[in-house]
């Protein structure tokens, strides 16, 4: 558009224009005064002094004609749109809240037509394009970091921000304490006017675990305080909830670990409840309430949590059936590690042992012995689940009544448990755990038949598998020994590995039923625990022996630290990691991250499962093959699972597996608390000098104006500078010439 | 009368059976015996077996008959400068002369044994009933100084697991009476060289004809049991090392040594 208008000369500073114009209304002021009582020749006197005063500014501010070509761009302003998943929750008229800032979004446009919209969704980390009538996914609902971004982002900076949210906030946080502080340093990120739109006014008929929070960091066997946090609002009458916090276990019923009633008051209580996590690594707890009649919102009666259980110290029971130089070792070695902690319980006499040959019965009174009974009934059922791991060496289960227990020690392995069975000749098959519930956990085979070959005697020095080879957990032993194994003094017959089992050792020349070599080391996972078979008592030799010598006995305890290391999933002999990227929230599909060592190029299978099977979900098979030996990372689509506790077993080629349990929430932290918080979006605006509107009044929000862009412009001068001093000259001369002739000087 | 014999002699051949059954020992119940006790005895500074022939012998069988842990029924004997002497955790040395001075092999060999966490019991056959060291003792104490410079023997306490690592003990004793407490020196903890002046060996040593090779002066066949019982200790702290020392054991212990302090106690 072409238009045309005056200014004075550009070489001008405003100062200098604004002081002129100062002194030439001053000058007229002083004429006035001047003339105010005069009567002769004072018309004709102002008249020429006003003449002169008004040549002399023109002549000072010499003024041009500006000739352009216009046009009018509207305000950038940008709609952060609250994408979180409380936006799915139920807003004002039972639709959902999404649906009101959809709405919102749409009266802004129409009400501001000449303003540049850019619709932008905020929620975990900067903001994205909004896809209109999509659904609301992001985990988190992160204000502050969108406006940051917009702030860091080189682009042109919007003339003002417009929010559209349920005010439901992670951050900022509630218009309570220091908020006030935090919104208008967010309003400072831009410096522009931040208006908000709360699409929700009343809160929904809801009862929810709103928060949940440990004491501290989970250590396994302590004791550890959770405080749960209960809403209930929207009318419904809640005076008492009962809340539970449940473990969810392997192949199991969840596990109650405690229980509480929450007394609420003004909407909301909190409970403090007790916990113990007997496992380390990864447990996923469900923590409940059990909601009122007219909940509208179940998801988020309960939260499925997930903690990363750390070991103050391992807890190792050592059970040996007799006392030998291999216990000797492996006693030495477990007690030399001070961030194990282990319990021993030797069998130092049998049931034909003369303690004293000299007296009548041959047995020395109790008083003149050292020894305890073994309380194998007490170590198997009530403390068993207080230790990390347990070694039986060389003992006869039937002897020693441990045969009563091996169900309890199946479970005990299968519900995370690590158990490790030592040869010797009282062990595996002659020990009596053939055919039983713990032989079955073990990962090989063992024979039940009457009168099978339990061990063999004939010296021999175990052979290294190529799954053994590669395996993380003996790389250390390797590097010390290098292929070189002593010799045994014999070995246990072991059967087949069994499905999921890993042969690391293998006996030179005997084969099981199959054909196979005959395991003498293999690992294995059960359930949720895992298991290692070691047939053989010589591991002393490690340690014993020109080898061992050599090696200054570092072969033992570097083969030790693999083994009970790998049994509590020590990261460092894992042969690989798996992981969930941003988490799993229950309908959404997720991204699985494997991360396996360089080098080899074997297939990786993934299979996920329910932890505790309840058959809600069925499993799901990933296979993905790497592009290159180099590639350490795949991510791996999962499709959308059901809320609860999952398993991921990863395998690559044939080596052991690798285990991740993660949960998946159906509402999550944004489900939590599902009562909109319009003040946080109002205190919020005024802090920023913005607007505050509900989503059904969006269009009484205010645009900046639009901003006027000349495209052409030509400045000419109304006359040269030298007519401009010739007029104010002459006029100035005219008007001290009227001047004198009226007698003023 | 033909039946009459037949029936006495058939009684007899099962009261041997039974009375074999119960005095010969089990064999040891690990495979090949490796993993089993092994009282070696250690030929060093001159020194050509042990002191008493049988006694190393009669160790193994006193253990396996009274304790659960295998034991070799014939023991070995390694030279120290033999590189095998790396190959078991348990050597004994025994003397009744002054034993000459160590070879370089010798103390090499041994060094590396102590290395790896070896085990040595010193029996001294010559002590003196009243304590005094005998030849052998000052001498080999002398050359495990040259092995291991950096420790000194010190006298282990009542309270030392030695004492309750199977029997409840309360004294050392041998076929002497000698001191009450054994010497040891102590590395890492551990016990790894044992000092006994009693003459462990002369209590143990039986001939083949099942005569005790010495008299035990002066407390007689009780005494005898008392060295068994603290021979069979020591072979348990070998084989357990300080297993009794575990928390769990505690209060079980202190009552029973209550017990055996007070004995008007019920």
């Amino acid at each position: 558009m072409p238009t045309t208008r005056f200014a004075s000369t550009s070489d001008l500073p405003t100062w200098a224009v604004v002081a002129a114009c100062v002194l030439a209304t001053a000058s007229l002021l002083l004429l006035f005064v001047e003339m105010r009582r005069r009567e002769r020749g004072g018309a004709l006197i102002v008249v020429t002094g006003i003449a002169a005063v008004a040549s002399l500014l023109l002549a000072v501010l010499r003024p041009a004609r500006i000739s352009a070509r216009e046009s009018v761009v509207g305000a950038r302003v940008v709609v952060l749109a609250d994408s979180s998943r409380s936006m799915a929750l139920p807003g004002d008229d039972g639709t959902a809240r999404q649906e009101a800032r959809d709405a919102a979004i749409i009266a802004l446009q129409k009400s501001a037509p000449d303003a540049r919209l850019l619709v932008l969704g905020f929620g975990d980390g900067p903001p994205q394009p909004l896809v209109s009538g999509g659904d609301s996914r992001a985990p988190r609902s992160d204000l502050t970091t969108a406006i940051r971004a917009l702030a860091a982002s080189p682009d042109e900076r919007p003339a003002s921000i417009v929010v559209v949210s349920d005010g439901r906030l992670d951050d900022p946080p509630e218009a309570t304490g220091e908020a006030p502080n935090a919104f208008t340093a967010l309003g400072d990120e831009l410096h522009v006017p931040i208006n908000t739109i709360a699409t929700t006014q009343t809160a929904p008929a809801d009862a929810s675990v709103r928060h949940v929070s440990a004491s501290g960091a989970a250590v396994a066997h302590v004791p550890m305080s959770l405080r749960v946090e209960i809403g209930c609002g929207g009318g419904l009458a809640c005076d008492e909830l009962t809340v539970t916090a449940r473990e969810l276990r392997d192949d199991a019923p969840p596990a109650l670990l405690a229980s509480g009633l929450a007394h609420v008051k003004d909407g909301k209580a909190v409970v403090d409840l007790t916990v113990t996590l007997e496992r380390a690594g990864a447990r996923i707890l469900e923590v409940a309430i059990t909601p009122p009649s007219g909940d509208a919102i179940p998801e988020n009666d309960h939260r499925f949590l997930t903690f990363n259980v750390a070991r103050e110290r391992v807890r190792v029971l050592h059970v040996a059936g007799m006392p030998t130089n291999d216990v000797r070792e492996l006693r030495t070695w477990l007690k030399s590690d001070a961030s194990l902690d282990v319990v021993s319980f030797f069998i130092l006499r049998t049931k034909t042992d003369k303690t004293d040959p000299n007296s009548p019965n041959g047995q020395a009174a109790d008083s003149e012995l050292a020894l305890i009974p073994f309380p194998v009934n007490e170590l198997f059922s009530e403390h068993l689940p207080s230790f990390d791991a347990v070694v039986l060496q060389n003992i006869d289960a039937v002897e020693y009544e441990l045969d009563r227990h091996l169900g309890e020690l199946a479970s005990y392995v299968k519900g995370g448990g690590g158990l490790i069975m030592v040869g010797g000749e009282n062990a595996f098959i002659r020990g009596g755990y053939a055919g039983t519930s713990l032989g079955a956990v073990l990962p090989v085979e063992l024979d039940r038949t009457p009168g099978a070959t339990s061990d063999d005697a004939t010296p021999f020095a175990p052979k290294w598998t190529a799954q053994g080879k590669a395996a993380p957990l003996l790389r250390p032993v390797r590097a010390i020994l290098g292929d070189e194994l002593p010799l045994m003094p014999g070995t246990n017959v072991l059967g087949d590995v069994r499905p999921g089992g890993v042969a690391l050792w293998t006996h030179p020349t005997r084969t099981t039923k199959s054909g196979a070599p005959m395991p003498v080391l293999a690992i294995g996972d059960e359930g949720d625990g895992r298991t290692i078979a070691l047939g053989i008592d010589g591991l002393w030799l490690l340690k014993f022996s020109q080898l061992g010598a050599r090696t200054a006995g570092r072969g033992h305890g570097a083969l030790w630290d693999g083994l009970l290391g790998w049994l509590m999933r020590d990261p460092r002999f894992e042969p690989a990691q798996i992981d969930v990227v941003g988490g799993c929230t229950a309908g959404l599909a997720s991204t699985l991250r494997v991360q396996v060592l360089p080098g080899a190029s074997d297939p990786i299978v993934v299979d996920v499962s329910e932890i505790d099977k309840t058959g809600s979900s069925p499993p799901v098979h990933l296979e993905a093959k790497r592009a290159s030996p180099d590639e350490t990372t795949i991510d791996l689509p999962i499709r959308a699972l059901p809320a609860g506790g999952y398993t991921a077993r990863l395998r690559v080629g044939d080596g052991s597996a690798t285990r991740r349990d993660f949960a998946c929430e159906g509402g999550g932290d944004e489900w939590a608390d599902s009562r909109p918080d319009p003040e946080r979006l109002r205190a919020l605006a005024k802090a920023s000098h913005g607007s505050f509107a509900f989503a059904h009044d969006a269009a009484s929000i205010p645009f900046p104006k639009p901003t006027v862009v000349s495209a052409e412009r030509h400045v000419v001068p109304l006359a040269p500078p030298w007519v401009w001093s010739l007029i104010a000259a002459t006029l100035l001369g005219a008007h001290w010439f009227t001047r004198r002739r009226s007698g003023l000087a | 009368m033909i039946d009459l014999r037949r029936s006495r002699l058939w009684i007899g051949v099962a009261i041997v059976a039974v009375l074999l059954a119960i005095v010969v020992p089990r064999p040891a119940r690990a495979f090949g015996e490796r993993s089993a006790f092994d009282p070696r005895v250690l030929l060093a500074g001159g020194t050509t077996g042990p002191a008493h022939l049988s006694a190393p012998a009669r160790w193994s069988w006193e253990l396996q008959q009274r304790t659960s842990a295998p034991a070799r029924l014939t023991p070995s004997s390694i030279r120290a400068d033999d590189p095998a002497i790396v190959e078991a955790p348990f050597v004994y040395w025994s003397g009744d002369t002054a034993v000459s001075e160590l070879t370089s092999g010798e103390v090499s060999g041994l060094r590396r044994f102590f290395a790896l966490g070896g085990v040595m019991v010193v029996d001294d056959a010559a002590a003196g009933g009243d304590g005094t060291v005998s030849p052998f003792g000052r001498s080999a104490r002398r050359q495990l100084a040259r092995v291991l410079p950096d420790a000194t023997p010190i006298s282990l306490g009542i309270k030392h697991v030695i004492y309750h690592s199977f029997y409840l003990l309360n004294r050392a004793e041998g076929r002497v009476l000698g001191p009450s407490q054994v010497d040891a020196i102590v590395r890492g903890g551990a016990a790894q060289v044992v000092f006994t002046e009693n003459d462990l060996g002369g209590a143990l040593a039986r001939g083949g004809s099942g005569i005790w090779e010495a008299p035990v002066v002066p407390g007689g066949e009780l005494q005898r049991e008392h060295a068994i019982r603290l021979a069979v200790n020591i072979a348990m702290y070998v084989l357990c090392t300080n297993y009794k020392d575990d928390q769990v054991h505690a209060p079980f212990l202190m009552r029973r040594r209550a017990h055996a302090i007070s004995p008007t106690e019920p």
